[in-house]
């Protein structure tokens, strides 16, 4: 009990801010006043009412705490970045003529807003769309490699994945991406797209190592290297089962029918979770589906991948509480791509960046 | 009555049992609520405030049950504070009594 309500105080501290020093002291102090009336006689009960929540402790405590100079500091940088960032494109515009790549200085108000308002983790989150799309733009203006580039986005959902996932969970939750990257780059780079497709069975490969029981493991994993090999193995030697080469994947199938879970990819759901867990399976695929039939059919491999964008939205969307905050960094890469793309509006469209810190400011003041 | 005028008397009475004796945190807990009708968990955070104002100064000392405690020792700043607090709040009810006619020594 004592240490559930240091813990979380602790917590509360932390998310407060407040200096290490600060949080160190109190909980001594909190320690000691739990000890005391504990051998007071107080039940736990009683003691949680005298001492408080760790919520209103954080309350009462807020003007005692050593953070608000901190915070000042950060909020002024801030504050102040919009004019900084106005002031040195000015400069760079009228002195040496660099309007162009010069309106990336105003990337600074969202970017130095994310880094200063936000726990570490999940600012190098949110961080993420941007770094994407500098990149992106980078490896398009660059390369010319507008039709693997996007590839760069899949970075967004890998990195939450590395840094919010538990360390056992990340093979199979980082699998999916592993799998179409490698796919893209053999299959644009290499024109290998034929065999490359079998690079999906990792998923189910790697799933099925978190199953306890060894046997089921073994004879799964068996089936999959056999019907793969046999796949290879026809299509090398040109057999004249080449049709049929397909059949031996019912190999796997049947193993996964016979222990009767097909479904394991989302076996840690239950309920309304698992609904929404295939949810965002079917989007993913719908995405898929839809990026690959714009790049075909229109040769759209330069904007199409903006419909990987709704992925990590509807996720959002669908396991957060609704916040436009969250959100808001997918819509205005869409903004200052589509518009820059379309309209040739590079220029301004980089406003739409802007938006980032108005909603958070409009949503939290 | 008003949160703020009670947190003002709240810590008149802790600086005042704090100008009597060196206290640890539960001692002031328990000494006031022995007394007043008051919020416990109020207790503690202004004890902090008082300290963090320079009215308290703390030391810890050991004792025979286990960890060591933190005392608090009032300052003369804190014992300035008191005797202003003491004056108005004083003042304050004389005039209280007056108005309702009590038989208040003053």
């Amino acid at each position: 009990m004592k240490t559930d309500f240091l813990n979380k105080l602790k917590e509360k501290l932390v998310e407060y801010k407040a200096s290490n020093k600060d949080i160190d002291e109190i909980l001594s102090d909190y320690d000691q006043l739990y000890d005391d009336a504990l051998n007071s006689g107080k039940t736990e009960e009683e003691i949680l009412r005298v001492l408080g929540s760790p919520e209103s402790i954080i309350y009462d405590l807020r003007d005692t705490l050593q953070t608000k100079k901190e915070r000042n500091i950060k909020n002024k940088i801030i504050s102040v970045m919009p004019f900084l960032s106005l002031i040195i494109f000015f400069i760079l515009g009228f002195y040496k003529d660099l309007w162009h790549p010069g309106w990336l200085v105003f990337l600074s108000i969202p970017v130095s807003a994310i880094l200063l308002q936000t726990r570490l983790k999940e600012g190098i989150i949110s961080l993420m769309p941007f770094i994407s799309v500098i990149a992106f733009l980078i490896l398009g203006w660059g390369w010319g490699l507008w039709n693997v580039g996007w590839l760069v986005f899949l970075s967004i959902p890998i990195v939450a994945i590395l840094l919010k996932t538990s360390i056992k969970k990340v093979p199979v939750a980082i699998s999916p991406f592993v799998a179409v990257i490698t796919f893209f780059i053999l299959g644009f780079f290499y024109n290998l797209w034929d065999p490359a497709w079998l690079i999906f069975f990792i998923i189910p490969m790697i799933g099925i190592l978190y199953s306890k029981n060894i046997v089921k493991i073994i004879i799964f994993e068996l089936a999959f290297i056999i019907a793969i090999g046999y796949y290879l193995y026809t299509g090398y030697i040109g057999s004249s089962l080449i049709h049929g080469r397909f059949l031996m994947f019912l190999l796997p199938l049947a193993v996964g029918l016979l222990y009767g879970d097909i479904k394991f990819m989302y076996g840690d759901f239950k309920g309304p979770q698992k609904k929404k867990a295939i949810t965002m399976f079917l989007i993913s695929l719908i995405a898929l589906a839809i990026f690959i039939a714009l790049g075909v059919f229109l040769d759209g491999w330069q904007w199409a991948w903006q419909v990987f964008l709704f992925i990590p939205m509807a996720a959002i969307l669908l396991f957060d509480r609704f916040r436009l905050t969250a959100i808001m960094p997918f819509i205005a890469v869409i903004l200052f791509f589509s518009l820059g793309y379309f309209f040739h509006l590079f220029n301004i469209s980089w406003l739409a960046f802007l938006l980032i810190p108005i909603t958070a400011i409009i949503e939290n003041a | 009555m008003n949160t703020q005028f009670k947190k003002g008397i709240l810590e008149m009475c802790i600086l005042s049992i704090i100008s009597k004796k060196d206290m640890y945190g539960f001692e002031v807990i328990d000494k006031l609520s022995s007394e007043i009708d008051v919020n416990e968990n109020t207790v503690y955070p202004i004890l902090r405030r008082l300290t963090s104002q320079g009215l308290f100064d703390t030391y810890v000392e050991q004792t025979n049950i286990g960890a060591p405690r933190k005392y608090y020792q009032i300052t003369t700043l804190g014992i300035e504070k008191l005797q202003s607090y003491e004056i108005e709040w004083r003042s304050f009810l004389s005039g209280v009594f007056k108005i309702l006619g009590g038989n208040h020594e003053n």
